[in-house]
């Protein structure tokens, strides 16, 4: 009797405290915080509009239409960003990533935009051990300073211009180009960029004729410009930024220069170049990605993004941006949220991701080879390396439109 | 690197810094001068206008420049009106929002406060202004660059080209800045405004209205920042950031050419854009801010009143 009772009162209490778990249950599916910062005014505003912003955001809404993201052991948490406008300041994100960390105490972090600015930021993801993947940091100190919890999506300097090199090489052994003539920003980024060309092009054997830096902020490229094209130079390589990139473009046509070989940096992927320019027919840039490219989930990502901004993912690192989550969301989906666990499968493991297979080796993705594209027919065709390019170089590049 | 500072391919006599000297490249500098001179002047004669006259610093001289740049640029991208056209549309509208600031903000804050806490005040306001007229910018045309081509076309000249877009935008911005210095020097209006910026009790006392003079100056000075705007766009890509170093050229120049000066002023702005020019052509592009600053910095020990300053 006294047995039935008890067996009676455990069911009891038992029934009566399933819906009490599953009241909790859902109590605690609390959102997942993931916080970062964005320059939303300032000079980073522009790059972080096009490549970091909407990659962000277009993955949290898919999530969190699919119910949330799925963490191992706890079911799907829906996603909420802790974010804020850094006012492209260094000092203010590097501030608000401490305060992310230790105050608000966030799941993860995602990284903010640009070189200068990951480089700022790297070290704090390490002091409180938040894996941060970079999808748009390019410089060769990443490696230098082995911080243990930063990643880099991007083709860092050395093999991005050694596969600048390779293709201009391949290029003068046609006859196609003689003289190359380098213009660099004067910004970690152009600094960065020239220390790795001078040997690149060395190595290659390219006759380079002349070599000039500028500062960010220009407003007149015309004198390099005229230099350049008295010195005989029918390769032009500009490691530029966006506002000179568009400067250098639009001043070579008005000094009437029209070199068989245009290639710039930052901004030649975006979409708003090539409209800019009508074309852009044959101008050639660093490129990552194209929606030809045969990786799984690429063409729905593109149509994803257009869908939801109106806007083409740009052809460089936006597609890595995106593929930066879904590395974090199979890692989260496989270890959970222990950040350590995260650390430990971003370092062993090769993701398939929209952007290509995506392998880490001491935080730098070394999958990934340096990419050229050219604009052609309105899409930047990937031209080198010629293994996975998605069309072949068009070169003397035609006229300006 | 040293080989990076020769200019080449120019035939003539080596100067000291390793460059070769020829009429080509003293053409290159000086009409590359004038080109960025022009604008300087324009922008800074307003600036000049309004700092001269009543000591209001308008931090938010450059955000009118980014407005009219950015109004030009829709209505160009947007309607296909011709950029030069746009000039008559920002001049008079500026010159309109600026009455209206004047009579709305300024006014009732310079009115009556000791003449010291005055430029502090107006200090204060420009600075809220400036970031009202950002934001409002960026959630209007958002932080994409923008921009339009506007013959983009090489002006081929005695053997060298230049770009005509920007011969045309500061040779239109030296017309305006050098009509509005006659109209100055002749009016019976810009009489009274000299006359205000030299003796501003005795100007009253000889019957000039203040509060009407300084409100068309206000007008007139931010006028001329979205006109320069215009002309501006023609050239560069635009964001809503691009104001603050207009403002802070525009301030150089000034100085440069003495507080109130407004010949000086044309003047000065001329002479910074021969000087950067001539920095980027004979040295490298990276030393064109710090040869602009090395010329205030000497103006500034050496003439304390600026070049043409009394």
């Amino acid at each position: 009797m006294s047995m039935r009772r008890r067996q009676f009162l455990t069911a009891a209490a038992g029934a009566a405290t399933v819906p009490l778990l599953r009241t909790r249950a859902r109590a605690q599916a609390k959102p997942i915080r993931v916080g970062y910062t964005m320059s939303a005014t300032g000079p980073y505003a522009v790059g972080a509009g096009i490549t970091q912003v909407p990659n962000y955001t277009l993955w949290q809404e898919q999530v969190n239409t699919k119910g949330g993201l799925a963490v191992k052991g706890e079911g799907r948490r829906m996603i909420e960003f802790v974010t804020i406008d850094d006012r492209s300041e260094i000092e203010t994100a590097v501030r608000f990533y401490e305060k992310l960390a230790t105050d608000d105490k966030v799941d993860l972090l995602l990284p903010p935009w640009g070189s200068a600015m990951n480089f700022a930021i790297a070290p704090v993801a390490g002091k409180y051990g938040y894996p941060m993947i970079g999808p748009t940091a390019i410089s060769g100190k990443f490696k230098e300073l082995a911080l243990p919890y930063f990643y880099t999506m991007l083709v860092q300097p050395a093999p991005q211009m050694q596969a600048v090199a390779a293709l201009l090489r391949d290029l003068r052994d046609q006859g196609k180009i003689k003289k190359v003539a380098v213009a660099y920003v004067n910004d970690l980024f152009g600094i960065e960029l020239n220390a790795a060309t001078g040997p690149a092009f060395k190595a290659a054997g390219l006759e380079v004729v002349d070599t000039k830096s500028y500062p960010l902020g220009a407003k007149d490229l015309s004198p390099v410009l005229r230099g350049f094209k008295d010195a005989g130079a029918d390769a032009f390589v500009g490691l530029t930024y966006p506002p000179d990139n568009i400067l250098v473009t639009s001043q070579a046509k008005e000094v009437d220069w029209n070199p068989a070989v245009f290639f710039t940096g930052v901004g030649t992927a975006f979409p708003f170049y090539r409209d800019r320019f009508k074309g852009a027919e044959g101008v050639m840039g660093i490129a990552g990605w194209n929606p030809k490219v045969k990786f799984a989930g690429a063409k729905e990502y593109f149509d994803a993004h257009v869908k939801k901004h109106q806007k083409e993912p740009d052809r460089w690192a936006s597609a890595f941006a995106y593929a930066s989550l879904q590395i974090l969301e199979r890692c989260v989906g496989e270890v959970g949220l222990d950040r350590p666990k995260i650390k430990t499968m971003l370092d062993a493991t090769e993701f398939q991701t929209v952007a290509g297979p995506i392998k880490f080796t001491k935080g730098e993705n070394v999958t990934t080879p340096g990419i050229v594209g050219q604009w052609q027919k309105n899409e930047f065709e990937l031209v080198w390396p010629k293994a996975s390019s998605t069309g072949a170089a068009v070169v003397p590049k035609p006229a300006w439109a | 690197m040293a080989q990076g500072l020769v200019h080449r391919g120019r035939g003539g006599a080596e100067a000291g810094l390793g460059v070769t000297l020829s009429p080509t490249l003293l053409l290159d500098v000086v009409v590359g001068g004038f080109t960025t001179g022009g604008i300087y002047a324009l922008v800074a004669l307003g600036l000049n206008l309004q700092y001269g006259l009543m000591r209001v610093l308008n931090v938010a001289h450059g955000e009118f420049l980014m407005l009219g740049a950015y109004v030009t640029f829709s209505l160009h991208t947007g309607w296909g009106v011709n950029p030069l056209l746009t000039l008559l549309i920002t001049g008079p509208t500026a010159f309109a929002v600026g009455l209206v600031l004047h009579r709305l903000l300024y006014a009732p804050l310079l009115a009556g406060g000791a003449a010291e806490s005055l430029e502090s005040r107006s200090l204060l306001l420009s600075f809220g202004l400036m970031f009202v007229l950002q934001n409002a910018a960026l959630l209007v045309w958002s932080a994409d660059l923008r921009g339009y081509s506007y013959l983009a076309i090489p002006l081929r000249w005695l053997g060298t080209v230049f770009p005509a877009n920007r011969v045309l935008a500061a040779t239109i911005a030296l017309a305006l800045g050098g009509a509005f210095y006659l109209y100055l020097r002749y009016s019976l209006t810009g009489k009274a405004v000299r006359a205000l910026m030299q003796e501003p009790e005795g100007a009253q006392l000889m019957g000039i209205q203040t509060s009407r003079i300084h409100g068309l100056c206000f007008g007139a000075g931010i006028a001329m920042s979205a006109v320069t705007g215009s002309l501006v766009s023609m050239l560069f890509e635009l964001t809503p950031f691009m104001g603050l170093p207009y403002t802070v050229t525009a301030l150089v120049v000034v100085i440069l050419g003495g507080l109130g000066n407004m010949l000086g002023c044309l003047l000065a702005g001329l002479l910074l854009g021969l000087v950067e020019t001539a920095g980027v052509y004979l040295a490298s592009s990276d030393i064109r801010l710090i040869s602009s600053y090395a010329v205030l910095s000497l103006i500034l020990v050496l003439k304390p009143s600026g070049l043409f300053g009394r």
